[in-house]
């Protein structure tokens, strides 16, 4: 063998557990998913039955319910982006003791969805901390209990799921401010540029790519990330409310037996991530 | 001069002390901002603690304090078994994932094969595949292989699911690596193995480390694969004890809070030491 040769041999060789780990676990799952999402699939057993079940699942309504409880949490997005730029903005300022407040931000990122669910519920309960704060400003005949009624449900759970982003986005972002030029900021300062103006045509422009990808991952967690808050705060409830996407499917397949409605389910949040992921390789890409 | 208020030469002077009383009082409102920023982000920790200073009686009647549910905590939660569940599922998946994702790296940045590029977007782009979307075949073929009866099933899965970002990860860290020092180790006889081993290895630590931190965070506070993975109630990692304990409504909030505060203490303190890996990692790829 040639010493090119030997070295494509290498490569291969080293790079064939990772492509079989790949194939085997992501793959040939999808593939098998399209398969299965056009039979009647119990786990065990499965018949064919075929594109017809497809037709059929686009008229089952909790679908749609899922759907549109994943576009309701979309609103959700600007605040998870929005209030971790302002931090970032105001640690970017370095106060007496930002690299403890810095700390302090990022903590609750360590901490597992679980968790913060379980906290979560303690905070929206009726006799939770959301209540004492009502009546300490003076509003005591009023009660809330976000959790358990479906008008109000999906709201508390986008408020938890903003909190658990923050941490993250404002560590992406602070991470873009301390590669800003702060000689620019400087002399837009001496133009006489206001704090505002500067904001606007320096700082916002240069996060540009730090925000696109902040934009990325927080969509790409609320599609595939909720399970845990939603497991814990309310089971998809009350009724269908906090049915996300990624919580039917778990239902429909693992509560109800339904193993291949839960893997065409599967597919339809696979394209829906896919249109995301697009975007997220074209951000990675476009420096190549 | 007498009068120096007067000397034109010395305005200056006044004018930036004047300017940094401004901003004095401008940095105290930030301080203060701070600090409730601070409060906000405390306040899961602040839940967990108080409410788990409390016995189930005293937590109904909304005051007293004892240590009464932590002295009785691993009768309820066996929590010493699932933090030692969740130790070990971690370590395994991390190890795998290192081994498998450090050489595939290597390969796809110096070693290229044919169709590797092509190789390299199909791994990459599985990045974005959540597990929920192949969630039922996925399920249905661990347990056809008989994985799902110990901690197999779920360490494969996780290793599977950490693999795409870690071979991403080693391949954009080993382009900066030179050519040179790799065909010096081919012509001193150490093979490709031996180069891999005794050059790349060491160079490599920085991303062996970013890697390491960002899969064990993600890997102890996840649900979904524990909680379907793995069938053994004695083998559970410790969120999965969590979720299921508080989707029984006869819990004992506070019991749960003291558990809910020995799951989050790891994730912490990796969280705390290896901040800056953290940030590497999450803004790979835009940050070259």
């Amino acid at each position: 063998m040639t010493l090119a040769r030997r070295r494509q041999f290498a490569g291969a060789v080293f790079a064939l557990p990772a492509i079989l780990l790949v194939l085997g676990f992501i793959v040939v799952p999808i593939g098998q998913a399209v398969y299965y999402s056009m039979t009647q699939w119990d786990g065990i057993t499965a018949s064919w039955i075929g594109p017809s079940t497809w037709n059929q699942a686009f008229h089952n309504p909790t679908l749609w319910t899922a759907l549109r409880n994943n576009a309701l949490l979309l609103l959700s997005v600007p605040f998870a982006l929005g209030l971790p730029l302002a931090i970032a903005v105001l640690l970017h300022q370095r106060v007496a003791g930002w690299r403890i407040f810095r700390s302090i931000y990022f903590l609750p990122t360590a901490i597992s969805w679980v968790v913060l669910g379980l906290v979560a519920q303690r905070f929206f309960a009726y006799q939770g901390t959301l209540n004492s704060l009502i009546h300490f400003f003076g509003f005591s005949a009023t009660n809330t209990n976000m959790l358990g009624y479906e008008s109000t449900a999906l709201s508390a759970l986008g408020i938890t799921f903003i909190f658990t982003m923050i941490g993250t986005n404002t560590m992406l972002f602070l991470t873009g401010l301390a590669t800003l030029d702060t000689s620019l900021e400087e002399a837009a300062r001496i133009d006489g540029a206001g704090r505002w103006r500067i904001f606007r045509s320096i700082t916002l422009p240069h996060l540009r790519r730090f925000i696109q990808l902040a934009f990325v991952m927080t969509v790409i967690a609320l599609f595939s990330a909720l399970f845990s808050l939603i497991f814990v705060m309310t089971g998809g409830g009350p009724g269908y409310a906090t049915t996300t996407m990624e919580f039917l499917i778990y239902q429909t397949g693992f509560n109800q037996g339904d193993f291949g409605t839960a893997a065409l389910y599967g597919l339809i949040l696979f394209v829906l991530t896919a249109i995301v992921g697009v975007v997220q390789l074209r951000l990675i890409g476009s420096d190549e | 001069m007498t009068t120096p208020l007067l000397d034109p030469s010395e305005s200056p002077v006044i004018a930036p002390v004047r300017r940094r009383r401004r901003l004095k009082s401008g940095r105290v409102t930030l301080f203060v901002v701070m600090v409730g920023v601070a409060v906000v982000m405390l306040y899961p920790f602040w839940v967990m603690i108080y409410n788990s200073l409390m016995t189930e009686a005293q937590f109904l009647a909304g005051k007293g304090f004892s240590l009464g549910s932590w002295s009785a905590l691993t009768s309820v939660i066996p929590v010493g078994q699932e933090v030692l569940s969740s130790t070990i599922i971690c370590s395994a998946s991390i190890v795998i994932i290192l081994l498998i994702g450090l050489p595939a790296g290597f390969a796809f940045s110096k070693l290229r094969f044919r169709l590797s590029t092509v190789v390299f977007l199909v791994i990459v782009s599985a990045m974005m595949v959540p597990l929920q979307a192949i969630l039922m075949p996925e399920f249905v073929n661990v347990t056809k292989l008989g994985l799902t009866g110990g901690y197999a099933g779920a360490v494969l899965v996780y290793a599977a699911l950490g693999t795409p970002f870690s071979v991403f990860l080693f391949t954009t860290y080993f382009r900066g690596v030179p050519d040179e020092l790799i065909e010096a180790g081919i012509v001193d006889g150490l093979g490709y193995f031996g180069v891999l081993w005794r050059l790349v290895v060491p160079i490599a630590v920085p991303a062996i480390a970013t890697v390491t931190v960002l899969q064990f965070i993600q890997i102890w506070d996840d649900l979904l694969v524990g909680l379907l993975f793995i069938q053994n109630t004695s083998e559970r990692p410790i969120t999965v004890g969590l979720a299921v304990l508080s989707a029984g409504r006869t819990t004992s909030i506070p019991q749960l809070m003291a558990g809910s505060i020995i799951s989050a203490l790891p994730a912490m303190v990796v969280y705390l030491g290896f901040q800056r890996y953290l940030v590497k990692g999450l803004t790979m790829g835009i940050d070259r």
